[in-house]
């Protein structure tokens, strides 16, 4: 089967990748770009940056633009995985949602529209054990953005790690461990599929404690 | 030891619709074996069977349906969730209808029933067939916009729910497997 993947560049989206690489063809990755963090379906920060991965991955990527409305995410979505289908023959889609059923239910009901498979490898996944099988498969991921009580600025760069896991540990009865929520993103930087790494050259981190965002302004692959 | 039943044409699916299911059964301490749609299956073997879903474009069970005929004869307890309600409707001769519902609704409880207490509860669907109404072989316990949600195989602990228990009512799932 061939398959595209909903790509944020996050670290959901990337271990959706992985696990469908080792099972399915993966065809393409598909990502939207929201005009602001309100878009409730899509992810955010740093999406441009996806590019540099897409390259990483040696794989194409199909982009989309869209305002933050619904309306406008599913026209945007159905629009980008009908070009998939045509361009690249895709029979399926993979996203990495875990628990959301907005995102889920309207994944599956543009997939059915177009006649695709829909996957969610993630779905209903224990959040802690979602993380720990990043740090397993040697995925190094960022913190690109938080947004809400505890979250304080100064995580954001840094790495998803033991540290963090144990952090989120703690703290799951008031933030979703896994951040599907948008209590925080997160881009990926390197993991087992890239062929180079991402490294950043220029970010700047914007806003105050609990409402924050690591911009990334200027970044390259490099070998690994 | 729980039976419980894959669907999934695309095995790939399991981690989707049967993995979260054999969590649950995890979490209340009963251990599991899990087969696969087209195998040849001693239901004997089990005291209870939960018969998962699959996703949307999945119709390939429903050439299997006669795989499922020695249930017809099982004394265990049997769940159908989605693909696996639809299994047990026409196991016991009853028609599905095209009825695509996909997210959550809200479901009500027409008859008292050990599954699910409450009158309303809201559900995650993900289907494209369903019932409308049933023969006299199957009791409505649940009901939303039109669509029976929720039987009782009569004279039989067998149940099938339409909607995806494991999304938000992870207790009907509980409930059956300490039953």
């Amino acid at each position: 089967m061939r398959v595209c993947v909903l790509y944020s560049g996050g670290k959901d989206s990337n271990l959706a990748l992985f696990k469908a690489w080792k099972v399915f063809e993966v065809a393409c990755l598909i990502t939207l770009f929201p005009r602001s963090e309100e878009c409730y379906l899509f992810h955010y920060p740093n999406t441009q940056l996806v590019k540099l991965q897409a390259e990483a991955l040696n794989l194409p990527l199909i982009t989309e633009a869209c305002l933050d409305d619904e309306e406008s995410n599913l026209k945007a979505l159905y629009k980008a995985l009908k070009g998939a289908r045509e361009e690249y023959g895709i029979d399926g889609v993979v996203t990495g949602a875990i628990r959301s059923t907005y995102q889920a239910s309207r994944f599956q009901k543009v997939c059915w529209d177009l006649g695709l498979w829909c996957f969610n490898p993630l779905w209903l996944r224990d959040e802690i054990s979602l993380l720990k099988e990043l740090l397993d498969h040697n995925f190094e991921a960022i913190f690109t953005r938080v947004a809400g009580y505890p979250l304080k600025k100064d995580l954001l760069g840094k790495r998803v790690d033991e540290r963090a896991v144990e952090f989120f540990k703690k703290i799951r009865y008031y933030v979703n461990p896994s951040g599907e929520g948008g209590e925080y993103e997160t881009f990926v930087l390197d993991m087992p599929l890239f062929k180079k790494r991402v490294k950043i050259l220029e970010y700047e981190i914007r806003g105050e404690d609990y409402d924050a965002t690591l911009v990334i302004k200027r970044a390259e692959l490099i070998d690994k | 030891m729980i039976l419980v039943i894959s669907t999934c044409k695309v095995p790939f699916s399991e981690e989707e619709f049967v993995r979260p299911i054999t969590e649950i059964v995890e979490s209340c301490g009963y251990s599991f074996h899990i087969k696969r749609y087209h195998e040849k299956i001693d239901f004997d073997e089990y005291s209870k069977i939960i018969v998962c879903g699959t996703a949307l474009r999945d119709f390939d069970y429903l050439n299997y349906v006669d795989v499922f005929k020695p249930l017809l004869n099982y004394a265990g307890k049997v769940l159908g969730i989605c693909a696996g309600y639809q299994i047990l409707a026409l196991l016991y001769e009853n028609r599905l209808e095209e009825v695509e519902k996909i997210g959550i609704h809200k479901v009500r409880v027409i008859e008292e029933n050990p599954l699910m207490p409450k009158n309303e509860f809201y559900a995650y669907f993900l289907h494209i067939y369903a019932l409308s109404r049933t023969n006299d072989k199957l009791k409505m316990l649940a009901v939303q916009n039109g669509e029976i949600c929720a039987f009782k195989v009569l004279g039989k602990d067998f149940y099938g729910v339409a909607f995806h228990p494991e999304v938000l009512n992870r207790e009907i799932v509980e409930r059956f497997v300490s039953l």
